[in-house]
C-alpha cells in the first residue's frame, strides 16, 4: 500500500514539474533547440564547454544548452555582446533550465560563428568545479 | 587534413611560361604554413605568423590548430562583404570559408605587392594578418578604415620585409 502511494506521489510530482525541466537535462533538448554545430560551423564538442545547443531566435544572448560526452547537462551559457554591454542594452526574461546552480564563471570570449562579435560567456555551471573536467576535452 | 587548393591570379607570365614547360623558380620554394590559433577559453585568436614575407609563386597554407573554434582566411575586397580592398589590383581576391579543426586552405601569390586578410567571426578581435609578395613598392594603405583591434595588429611593411616572419604574443 505504501508502495503504490509513493508510486502515486511520484508521478504527481512528475507531472508538476514544468516540461522543460524534464526534457533539458539530457542532449538532446529537443523543441526548439538545435544542435549549433548544425546551425553554424563549429566542432561539435567544444574544448571547455561541450556540445551546445541553442533556440536559433534567441541568439546572440541564449541560453546555449551544454552538454558532456555522456549528453548530460553541465551548463547554461549566456553569450552577451560587449557593445551592448557598453551599450547599457537591458536584456530580461532570458530563459533558464531551472536545476541547481553550483556556480557561475564570467569570461570574454573573441567570437565564434553564430555569435560573431566579441562577448562575454556567462556560465551557469549545474556540476562542481572538479566535475567541469567531464567537458575538458 | 582537408585541403584546398587554389592558385591566386596568376598575373599572365607564370601561366605563360608553365605552358612553355619552362622551369619556375618558385616551384621548389617550401610552403609557408600560416596556423589559425586561439586560447583554451577563446579570449585571443590570431594568425600565427601574422606577416610573412614570400616571393612571386610562392604558396601558403592556413590551418586551423584551434581545438574550440572555426576561422577564415579573407582578403581585404569589397567582394567579400563589401570591405576595403586592400591586396594588389591585379590580384585576384579569396575567402576560404570556415575551416574546421585540422582543415587547411592553401593559396599561390604570383602578384607583388601587399596583402592584407582577416578572419570573418574575428575581424573585431583583431584576427587580421599581412603577407607581402616579393619587392613592395609602397609602404601599405592606410589602416585607419579597419576596426581598432585590426589596426594595433598589423605588422608594418617594413618590420616584416625586415624580419621576414612577424609573430605576436597572445
Amino acid at each position: 500500500m505504501l508502495f503504490r502511494i509513493a508510486l502515486i506521489a511520484g508521478a504527481f510530482v512528475l507531472a508538476t514539474v514544468p516540461a522543460q525541466a524534464q526534457t533539458l537535462d539530457k542532449a538532446p533538448p529537443g523543441g526548439t533547440y538545435k544542435k549549433v554545430s548544425e546551425l553554424v560551423k563549429l566542432p561539435d564538442f567544444l574544448p571547455g564547454m561541450g556540445t551546445l545547443y541553442v533556440d536559433a531566435k534567441t541568439l546572440p544572448a541564449g541560453p546555449f544548452l551544454a552538454y558532456d560526452h555522456d549528453g548530460k547537462l553541465v551548463s547554461t551559457i549566456y553569450m552577451i555582446p560587449v557593445e551592448d554591454l557598453q551599450g547599457k542594452k537591458k536584456f530580461d526574461d532570458l530563459k533558464a533550465t531551472g536545476g541547481t546552480v553550483d556556480h557561475v564563471d564570467m569570461y570574454y570570449n573573441a567570437g565564434h560563428p553564430g555569435v560573431e562579435k566579441p562577448h562575454y560567456h556567462i556560465v551557469l555551471w549545474h556540476v562542481t568545479k572538479a566535475d567541469e573536467a567531464r567537458v575538458a576535452q | 587534413m582537408i585541403t584546398r587548393r587554389t592558385v591566386l591570379q596568376t598575373g599572365g607570365w607564370v601561366a605563360g611560361l608553365a605552358l612553355l614547360g619552362a622551369p619556375l623558380a618558385s616551384v621548389a620554394t617550401p610552403i609557408v604554413e600560416i596556423q589559425m590559433r586561439g586560447n583554451a577559453d577563446g579570449s585571443a585568436v590570431w594568425f600565427d605568423p601574422v606577416g610573412v614575407l614570400i616571393g612571386p609563386g610562392q604558396t601558403v597554407r592556413w590551418i586551423n590548430t584551434d581545438r574550440g573554434n572555426s576561422h577564415t582566411s579573407t582578403a581585404y575586397h569589397p567582394t567579400n562583404t563589401g570591405h576595403p580592398q586592400r591586396i594588389p589590383e591585379a590580384a585576384e581576391p579569396w575567402n576560404s570559408d570556415y575551416l574546421l579543426p585540422d582543415q587547411a586552405f592553401e593559396l599561390q601569390f604570383t602578384v607583388t605587392g601587399v596583402y592584407d586578410y582577416f578572419c570573418i567571426p574575428h575581424e573585431e578581435a583583431g584576427m587580421v594578418g599581412r603577407i607581402i609578395v616579393g619587392s613592395p613598392t609602397s609602404t601599405g594603405l592606410p589602416s585607419d578604415n579597419l576596426p581598432e583591434a585590426a589596426r594595433q595588429i598589423l605588422p608594418e611593411v617594413e618590420e616584416i620585409v625586415r624580419r621576414r616572419i612577424v609573430r605576436i604574443a597572445p
